[in-house]
């Protein structure tokens, strides 16, 4: 099974050596997907869902109930990278268009494209992808740094990706089909900023304890793609 | 939520017209109405396409009490909203912009009201077909969306047992204790899938380019 990566990178022994450590990512990318990343993708993008659909959860001290959409949202980038990441959640997006009542709210189709929460739906999407994007390249920079210093990283990382694709398609969602002004969906955003940072805290310490307990989820993965990399630029 | 019954609750039972229209011209519907709202400008022709939208989804023999529930979500945001852009702009504008996302909203709960849920994830696994040249894979595709629909209500146990325990605990208000046990369990039930299909030679890519690579 593990085989293939090797097998992929191998294949292309002329690219040039300088380069080939920035390259690996890519290249992995064009290895097939095996049974347990088929999975993965599947049971990500069902709790994806299934977080969407169960009530929220009452934080202590502020009193504000949070939603775990979003952090299940950053958790799939956070845990799986950005392929399997953008699958997962674009799995989600594509079966609750098709009519599933997955989104939030049991909401369900097309129709949710019209409604003002339609750039939040596809901020996931992106902000997953991004954050696993991101996740691979803090992994692989902070191999020997401590945990506390890879968790600010990380943290950092989910902020960026959620402030950036979430809330900056957020806004435009509104804009373009609520018909609000710029300054006022801003306004409107603003609300979901302090459950956004709670839930970026708690995903980042999720995926962590993740990693630690399943380091073949995504770390031994960039290693090996690092190490293949490595020797084929050697080769 | 333990079962998949709320997955089929959209759909009803019916051979009237609009059940047996085919699948890709409803979704021409739906398509068509989103892209009409962009378009509309007069509150007055977005209301009648509110009508016969309506008077479609009653003809389906769906009833009055579906209709509704179909646009309940999304009522309270669009009465906000419409309250809002009646001060900000105009009492017209306001209502073309609602009754636009009204109009979306009702062709959407068309598609899904008069289309089995199995002939929907057909629709959505066939989507994969003109990918294949590119290296798309739809049994695989489908494959994926069997196991995170059987997944769900697994996931929705998990979250219910480890609610349980946190609360048997005294930790039903650390966010941490109600939700990392969920997803250490949906890894590990996700890595039994991934054994069991690998075990049973299911999900695994075998077209022409991927042999020359495993025999290398």
């Amino acid at each position: 099974m593990s085989n293939t990566d090797n097998a992929v990178t191998g294949t292309t022994p002329a690219a040039s050596p300088g380069s080939s450590a920035p390259e690996a990512p890519r290249q992995s990318r064009r290895s097939r997907w095996d049974a347990t990343d088929l999975a993965l993708i599947a049971v990500f993008a069902a709790i994806v869902a299934g977080s969407a659909l169960i009530a929220a959860i009452p934080v202590g001290g502020l009193g504000v109930p949070i939603t775990l959409q979003t952090l299940a949202v950053m958790l799939t980038g956070l845990a799986l990278g950005p392929g399997r990441a953008f699958a997962a959640v674009g799995l989600y997006l594509l079966l609750g268009f098709a009519g599933l009542p997955i989104f939030s709210g049991g909401r369900s189709g097309l129709g949710v494209l019209a409604g003002p929460s339609a750039g939040y739906i596809f901020g996931f999407l992106l902000a997953a992808t991004a954050v696993g994007a991101l996740t691979v390249v803090v992994m692989r920079r902070t191999a020997e740094h401590s945990a506390k210093f890879r968790a600010v990283l990380l943290f950092c990382a989910a902020m960026v990706s959620s402030i950036v694709f979430v809330h900056g398609l957020g806004i435009l969602g509104m804009m373009l089909n609520a018909k609000l002004s710029l300054s006022a969906a801003f306004l409107a955003d603003l609300a979901f900023y302090p459950g956004d940072v709670i839930k970026n805290i708690l995903a980042v310490t999720v995926a962590l304890a993740l990693h630690k307990a399943f380091p073949d989820l995504l770390v031994r993965r960039i290693r090996r793609v690092h190490l293949a990399g490595e020797a084929a630029g050697r080769a | 939520m333990r079962g998949h019954g709320f997955l089929l609750a959209n759909y009803v039972p019916g051979t009237s017209l609009v059940h047996r229209t085919p699948l890709w011209l409803k979704f021409l519907l739906v398509l068509a109405c989103g892209m009409g709202s962009f378009l509309v400008a007069d509150w007055a022709a977005a209301a009648a396409g509110l009508g016969v939208l309506c008077g479609v989804f009653l003809l389906s023999g769906a009833g009055v009490r579906r209709l509704f529930r179909a646009v309940r979500p999304i009522l309270p945001v669009l009465a906000v909203i419409g309250l809002f852009q009646w001060w900000q702009l105009d009492g017209p504008v306001a209502a073309r912009i609602v009754l636009n996302v009204l109009v979306c909203v009702v062709a959407a709960a068309i598609l899904t009201a008069t289309t089995q849920v199995q002939s929907l994830l057909d629709g959505v696994a066939s989507l994969a077909r003109p990918f294949r040249r590119f290296g798309a894979d739809p049994e695989r595709f489908a494959l994926t969306i069997a196991i995170m629909l059987r997944s769900i209500p697994f996931i929705a146990g998990a979250y219910a047992d480890v609610r349980d325990s946190a609360r048997a605990r005294g930790l039903e208000r650390n966010p941490r204790a109600l939700v990392l046990p969920v997803f250490i369990t949906t890894v590990a039930f996700a890595r039994q899938t991934g054994d069991a299909l690998a075990a049973r030679g299911l999900g695994e890519a075998d077209d022409g380019d991927d042999h020359e690579d495993r025999e290398g």
